[in-house]
């Protein structure tokens, strides 16, 4: 039995691994921009849903009797879930990124604060907190965590922008090297066209031995180039959340079912865009040939 | 006026009405040919080198239109076919061309099925036929060589192969016994007759060889300049009837 005919396009040569190197290289690329943005995005959703709804109450020159009734005012405010005056030991481990761990300089006096849960979804409740609080002589200062997780939000907001439009000008940019490359290669291999033509080979037929053969390339480079996005990726993820070895200011990054199926669509996606750009190329090129 | 004319000439398998042919270089490679060729016929092209034939002979195997008149294969005009119907009809002609252009990567044996592959058919329908032809024309031995490990001779014959193996309605070799030694020219010609005779293959063979014209009592067209200037026919004794 003989083997398997040979391709009747000639294996790559060395432009193809050029364009190997280069496909790869806007797969890692779009690859991690994706996989970083959605990663951000996601851990930034989850912290802001947790901040969300929650109020800081900071009571200015009140004693313990004041921080008890203003908890009892707030309490009865609507929609306000649970409040609660914060124990010294909590209010000594808020401040400690202004003073350090060291503690507290002796005779500081601690500031009384009050930690308010409010029902989510509601309007902001601290301007009506504030006005009850004033009408029975407290002054104070109420904190809505939600305006700065909002100013969190936007800034995530335009990084997923940005990544998107990233992502769309690396596919965009890998179409047009494929489409280069494909009318590079038909030009190079114009003699074997013009046989298969010859032969009685349909647009078609000719199209597809080079769309197989640019699908191919993409689904390789896609898969090396995804690969190093996710190595790249575990990296840096690694380094950005473990070395302090506890959550700080900022949440958690973690690589996720969803950032699997992005490295995984990412090949799937480049041998696509390669075969519809080969496609696309060679049909419209053939129109002028024999 | 050639468009007034009925889209199908069944009584010809190639059909030339008014053509003519100019390159970029605005000179006119042919001029004016009228030709009819019938079913089933065998006919010679001849004329001296840059007369034409080449280009004649392209028009034919529809490497390319005329810039001039109308070109019909097996009763239909080429000029109102689509680039699919185009196909279709090209994979009723088999061209040996001057050049010979075989596929450099690929083997004799896969050269010689090309034909076949492109129409779809399957390796194990078409081997037996495609080896048989190959032990044929001599180079059972030879299969699995590639072009360039081949002589000129057995490219030639690789050639020949490629385009009788899917049994055309019409064959157009250019010079195709041009690289082969007398002994296999000879063989070469039988295997054009016997295509000719058993499946009615319409042939046109363009040649300088006097000696291959003479071996058969067939019609001879002579061009020059790229006129068709003599329709002229060899007896049997090879003396212009």
């Amino acid at each position: 039995m003989r083997s398997s005919p040979t391709p009747l396009l000639p294996q790559g040569d060395a432009r193809e691994a050029a364009l190997f190197f280069v496909v790869c290289a806007l797969c890692f690329l779009a690859a991690l921009a994706a996989v970083t943005a959605r990663s951000s995005y996601d851990a930034a959703r989850g912290w802001t849903a947790q901040v969300e709804g929650e109020m800081t109450v900071r009571l200015r020159g009140a004693d313990r009797r004041a921080a008890d009734e203003a908890r009892d005012v707030i309490s009865t405010a609507p929609g306000v879930i649970s409040a609660r005056v914060l124990t010294s030991d909590e209010v000594i481990e808020l401040l400690e990124p202004s003073f350090g761990s060291g503690g507290l300089p002796a005779g500081l006096p601690l500031p009384l604060i009050l930690a308010v849960e409010a029902e989510p979804d509601r309007e902001s409740l601290a301007p009506d907190l504030q006005r009850r609080l004033t009408e029975i002589g407290i002054d104070s200062v109420v904190e809505a965590h939600e305006d700065w997780a909002g100013d969190v939000d936007r800034a995530l907001s335009i990084v997923r922008i940005v990544a998107l439009s990233t992502v769309l000008l690396l596919v965009a940019t890998a179409v047009a090297v494929i489409a280069f490359a494909t009318h590079a290669a038909l030009l190079a291999r114009k003699d074997i066209v013009d046989v298969l033509h010859l032969s009685g080979a349909t647009d078609r037929f000719i199209s597809r031995l080079f769309e197989r053969r640019f699908w191919v390339l993409g689904l390789q480079a896609g898969s090396v180039g995804a690969l190093f996005a996710l190595a790249a990726s575990a990296l840096a993820m690694s380094l950005a959340s473990g070395q302090s070895g506890r959550d700080g200011l900022l949440p958690r990054l973690s690589l996720d079912v969803m950032d699997l199926l992005i490295l995984i669509a990412t090949p799937v996606a480049a041998a696509i865009a390669a075969r519809l750009a080969a496609r696309t190329t060679v049909m419209r090129a053939l129109k002028g040939s024999i | 006026m050639i468009q007034s004319k009925p889209d199908l000439f069944e009584d010809s398998a190639v059909r030339l009405d008014g053509v003519g042919l100019r390159y970029d270089s605005n000179e006119d490679v042919l001029s004016g040919i009228d030709l009819t060729l019938a079913p089933g016929s065998f006919t010679f092209l001849t004329g001296p080198s840059g007369a034409g034939k080449t280009s004649l002979l392209k028009l034919l195997y529809l490497a390319q239109p005329p810039t001039q008149g109308e070109v019909s294969l097996f009763g239909r005009r080429t000029s109102s076919l689509n680039r699919r119907e185009l196909s279709a009809l090209r994979r009723r002609i088999g061209v040996v061309f001057q050049e010979f252009r075989l596929l450099e990567h690929l083997t004799a044996y896969e050269n010689a099925a090309l034909p076949l592959r492109v129409a779809g058919r399957t390796e194990a329908d078409y081997r037996p036929d495609v080896e048989e032809l190959l032990r044929w024309v001599g180079l059972g031995p030879r299969m699995d060589a590639r072009p360039q490990q081949l002589s000129g001779g057995e490219q030639q014959r690789v050639a020949i192969a490629r385009a009788l193996v899917n049994k055309p309605s019409l064959l157009i070799a250019d010079e195709p016994t041009g690289n082969v030694d007398p002994e296999m020219g000879e063989r070469l010609l039988r295997l054009f007759i016997e295509l000719n005779r058993r499946l009615k293959t319409t042939v046109l063979i363009a040649t300088h060889d006097l000696s291959l014209i003479r071996t058969l009592n067939a019609p001879v067209l002579r061009l020059q300049h790229g006129l068709l200037v003599r329709d002229v026919e060899f007896g049997p004794e090879g003396v212009v009837a």
